[in-house]
């Protein structure tokens, strides 16, 4: 085979395996920052704690996997994150409701220094060592491409699944259709006899549960480090904006666009590192000039 | 919501914080006694917390620049220590000199080189600071103001600031990278001993740092009580109505966000030659946060708040980090509690604390008017 034909195929198989790696990435995006939009879009909220309840998924999911095995872990760590952002608005940022929506973001960012330094104290500085079990450890031959089994099909599937889950729930339900009525108009629901402050802290609930399933199901993917939800968090924002505040799909779409994109510029020799870093905002800045209200958003929310 | 300005004379309000400048190195904690490692003198207070009093004094300047923008106007800025950066690394990199070659950013730059000789201007380096942070800030603000208010405004500045954080950190060819900038000399004042600065443990770099914080705060005293800061109140309590009086509310914002930008800059400016050395945490949503945190500790409808909040803050830090090394918890947790308990920080405590003296002492004398068979107040 010629050398050019060579260089060709093997550009392509980079690019081929890049698509792969954004696909997955953006797949963890999407459930992050879906539970933040659901979240952002009816109360109002900016959880800065959202990154945090990720992270601790992703901790509890590695301390119960050794008693209760791999699936039912991570099950039980997303259900555990979701009962704990039950408790954790119902206590604490309930009382702001009444407040302007700026100090929910400064009370979440209080909490988010304390999980950190939480998690710190309980499970050190140092990253924790995956656990995949043999079985999800090995990779499929697709055409020529080697597909690692968990990462790139496992995890690919099972969000697609709970989106089609949280698609259908929030289209088809009645839970789901005071949830869209709230985020156009909480007040009025609340005079049609709809009692917020439970649906909130319910839906405080889903978003923190789909955190923490996320944060479980990349714990055996991504380094699990007390940074983790630092810069997880600022990335989930820029998704937000860019899809659009308290949108499904701006959430879906979102989180794709930034995932691929994270991932294909690091085929860019030499400036790779920085792309990867500086491409999300970057994004974000061309969605504020050309569509100011993200590519799904609602004119005039939170204005 | 918010009370009006007290009719206080401007010259007790800032000479107040003159006095409160000129005994701040005497209210660090542990002010035990100290040898001047230069003359050998004793001093009153221990040289490492004279360095914390100038800390302080830089972080109260990006606090009363943040405060210009979420107490004055009503707008939170997340990301304001990106202009702290910008002056820290404007002027390190002014005084140090760079010689880019090859490559920036990862980039190449073919046979293109960036090179600048060390120079010992504090003048220059100061308006080439405070001329970038603007720019940068004026063409953000240009971009983000009239697209987004309240928290989208929040979360897009916060992300805004990660831009500056980022570039820092992977433009090592220029800024060093996660090291920074390192070995900055600290400059002569004309007039002075070419190391008068780094006289006196300290004390001599607090009383410049201290001289120019005074100036900036009483420009940033002049710039709230001007018709000015008149309309950022009025955009604050109601932009709607503001723009129906025919203000023009971007406007009003897009300079409120420059002129917000200059006191971190400066900040920034005076940090690089008191630590000699600046990295990207600068400019990392850590500092940005804690200087929301800062001002919401001190008050952010008091005009001295958000420099009561940087002393509080730096002091409850300072003692934490010498007990354990999970510190940050511990203004975050102060922090919480002041924004459940207390979002008028500790100058509203302070207010509700004499408003409840005054209430009692009218109560008491209006029981002993009533004791005496007067009328009474209803």
């Amino acid at each position: 085979m010629p050398a050019a034909a060579l260089n060709a195929r093997l550009v392509l198989h980079q690019v081929g395996d890049q698509i792969i790696n954004g696909l997955t990435l953006g797949m963890l995006y999407i459930l992050v920052a879906l539970g933040l939009n659901i979240i952002l879009g009816l109360m109002g909220v900016v959880n800065f704690s959202h990154g945090s309840f990720f992270m601790l998924g992703a901790y509890v999911a590695h301390d119960l996997q050794p008693h209760l095995g791999f699936w039912p872990a991570i099950f039980f760590a997303a259900l555990v994150i979701g009962v704990f952002g039950m408790l954790f608005e119902s206590s604490l940022i309930r009382p702001l409701y009444r407040r302007l929506p700026e100090y929910t973001l400064l009370l979440t960012y209080g909490a988010a220094l304390i999980f950190e330094q939480f998690v710190r104290w309980k499970w050190g500085d140092i990253s924790l060592p995956s656990q995949t079990p043999s079985y999800l450890a090995g990779s499929i031959t697709l055409g020529s491409f080697e597909v690692p089994l968990y990462k790139d099909v496992f995890l690919v599937g099972i969000t697609i699944l709970i989106l089609i889950g949280v698609w259908l729930l929030i289209n088809k339900t009645n839970v789901g259709m005071i949830i869209r009525a709230g985020t156009r108009d909480a007040e009025m629901v609340r005079i049609l006899g709809v009692n917020m402050p439970l649906m909130f802290t319910l839906v405080f609930g889903i978003g923190s549960f789909m955190a923490g399933l996320a944060g479980a199901l990349a714990a055996p993917v991504y380094a699990i480090i007390p940074t983790l939800a630092s810069q997880w968090i600022i990335l989930t924002f820029v998704i937000v904006i860019v899809g659009g505040i308290g949108s499904f799909w701006g959430a879906v779409v979102g989180g794709l666009i930034i995932g691929m994109v994270q991932s294909m510029v690091e085929l860019i020799p030499n400036l790779g590192p920085t792309m990867i870093d500086l491409s999300g905002f970057m994004i974000m800045a061309i969605i504020l000039l050309i569509r100011p209200r993200g590519i799904f958003g609602v004119e005039g929310l939170f204005e | 919501m918010m009370k009006a300005p007290p009719a206080a004379k401007w010259w007790i309000d800032l000479g107040l914080i003159a006095a409160a400048f000129a005994i701040l190195p005497f209210l660090m904690p542990g002010g035990s006694l100290d040898l001047n490692p230069f003359t050998g003198h004793r001093l009153p207070f221990h040289a490492g917390f004279v360095d914390l009093a100038t800390t302080i004094l830089a972080f109260s300047l990006l606090a009363l620049g943040f405060n210009l923008l979420f107490g004055h106007s009503g707008e939170l800025s997340f990301g304001h220590a990106m202009f702290f950066a910008i002056g820290a690394y404007v002027s390190a990199l002014f005084s140090k000199g760079f010689n880019v070659t090859g490559t920036l950013c990862g980039v190449g730059i073919g046979s293109l080189q960036l090179h600048h000789d060390a120079v010992n201007n504090l003048w220059i380096s100061l308006i080439l600071s405070l001329g970038l942070a603007a720019l940068s800030a004026w063409l953000l603000a240009r971009l983000i103001v009239p697209r987004s208010s309240g928290i989208y405004y929040a979360m897009i500045t916060l992300a805004s600031a990660q831009v500056i954080y980022f570039l820092a950190f992977h433009c090592s060819e220029l800024s060093g990278g996660e090291d920074g900038v390192q070995g900055v000399a600290r400059p002569s004042l004309p007039g002075f001993p070419v190391d008068w600065l780094s006289q006196s443990g300290g004390l001599h770099m607090y009383l410049f740092a201290a001289l120019i914080t005074f100036v900036a705060v009483a420009f940033n005293y002049w710039v709230v009580r001007s018709p000015f800061g008149s309309v950022l109140h009025a955009l604050r309590e109601n932009r709607q109505r503001a723009r129906f009086l025919g203000y023009d509310a971007n406007k009003y914002r897009v300079n409120a966000f420059v002129l917000s930008a200059l006191f971190p800059a400066l900040g920034g400016w005076l940090w690089t030659y008191f630590q000699q050395a600046i990295n990207p945490d600068a400019g990392s949503v850590d500092y940005s946060g804690r200087v929301v945190m800062m001002s919401l500790l001190g008050g952010i409808h008091s005009f001295v708040g958000p420099m009561i909040g940087a002393f509080v803050y730096w002091d409850i830090q300072n003692s934490a980090s010498q007990v354990t090394r999970f510190w940050p918890a511990a203004p975050g947790a102060v922090f919480v509690v002041f924004v459940l308990a207390a979002p008028e920080g500790i100058n509203g405590l302070v207010e509700s604390l004499r408003t409840a003296l005054r209430r009692r002492s009218f109560n008491e004398t209006a029981r002993e008017t009533e004791d005496a068979g007067g009328e009474v107040l209803p």
